[in-house]
């Protein structure tokens, strides 16, 4: 197969896979319950995917990385103290890049 | 008027720290690319038309250790998975637009864009214009850095700036607000313990943020329904 032919099969894929969820539920009434299920989805994903980007797999096993939990920590922190987006992060980011270099 | 340029501006906002950091995986996918069979049309096609930063990482990873078509397309489609959970929770938030307009917003559905249209969506209501926004400002980040990527090569280092942190930090910023209640925390927490165990015990694993984004709001809705019967 070449290149051409697999991009095309990888975009009509990835393509269907995202229209397809959004179609099948779009404008449909949804009963009580599965839309409470819908509403914890994203936190359920949200947190699986912060924790998945602090543990970084190696080769046979899986590393905890110290900066993300650092930063992340120091995000949450701040987030529930001051409640602006924008600061935060950068002081996520500091907290995380300062733990990067000293620890 | 003054709510679409409100609207605008803050998905603007928003989607910036997210895009920033796309815009460093799209340089590595560049960099990653042209050190493959894929030539640079190859590549900036596959960032036009395919617009996943993970399955276009896995195809570069597959094709550089020379896995076949085959294999390329069933793992992909394996990631592809968590799009139709994401897509079937979008949908209402996305539903206000006309078919058209949501089979281009659809395009759009992917990690960092679910996360931002999700929280807009639970705070205020459907709003396709935000989502919209988020992904237009997404994709111009992936075309633009991987095109970038795949021209100037590994001159940039994401991890000296700290652009592999904006992922999770921005993540983290969305979510602790959202945590009140019950079922909401025990939500997190079930996601939490399922991705713990699962890289722990099959590191590297995709089916792990597809798991735990079916099964824990289960337990969310069962501590939800426990806390109606005793009321």
């Amino acid at each position: 197969m070449n290149n051409w032919m697999l991009i095309a099969l990888l975009s009509i894929s990835t393509y269907l896979s995202r229209v397809i969820g959004v179609e099948i539920m779009a404008g449909r009434e949804m009963n009580a319950t599965l839309r409470l299920y819908f509403n914890y989805v994203p936190i359920a994903i949200i947190a699986a995917l912060i924790v998945n980007q602090m543990l970084v797999p190696t080769d046979g096993g899986t590393v905890f990385s110290l900066p993300v939990l650092i930063g992340c920590l120091a995000t949450a922190i701040t987030i529930k103290v001051i409640h602006t987006f924008l600061p935060s992060l950068i002081i996520g980011i500091a907290a995380g890049l300062l733990a990067r270099y000293f620890l | 008027m003054n709510n679409k340029k409100q609207t605008i501006k803050t998905a603007f906002i928003e989607s910036l720290p997210l895009a920033i950091a796309i815009a460093a995986y799209g340089l590595s996918y560049g960099v990653l690319a042209t050190q493959t069979s894929l030539s640079l049309a190859n590549t900036l096609a596959m960032s036009l038309f395919v617009f996943s930063g993970s399955v276009q990482l896995v195809v570069v990873a597959m094709l550089a250790a020379g896995a076949t078509a085959t294999s390329v397309l069933i793992a992909t489609a394996l990631l592809n998975l968590r799009n139709l959970l994401y897509g079937a929770a979008l949908a209402e938030g996305l539903s206000h637009a006309t078919r058209k307009w949501r089979g281009l917003l659809s395009f759009g559905v992917s990690d960092e864009a679910f996360v931002l249209g999700s929280a807009r969506f639970q705070k205020h209501g459907p709003d396709p214009l935000y989502f919209g926004i988020v992904a237009a400002t997404f994709y111009l980040a992936w075309i633009t850095s991987s095109y970038i990527g795949a021209v100037i090569g590994g001159q940039v280092d994401p991890l000296k700036w700290g652009l592999d942190l904006a992922f999770p930090i921005t993540f983290t910023a969305l979510l602790i607000p959202s945590l009140r209640g019950k079922p909401v925390i025990a939500t997190a927490l079930v996601a939490v313990t399922i991705t713990v165990i699962l890289q722990y015990v099959t590191p590297g694993n995709e089916f792990t943020i597809i798991l735990a984004g079916v099964l824990s709001p289960l337990v969310g809705l069962y501590v939800s329904r426990r806390a109606r019967d005793n009321e």
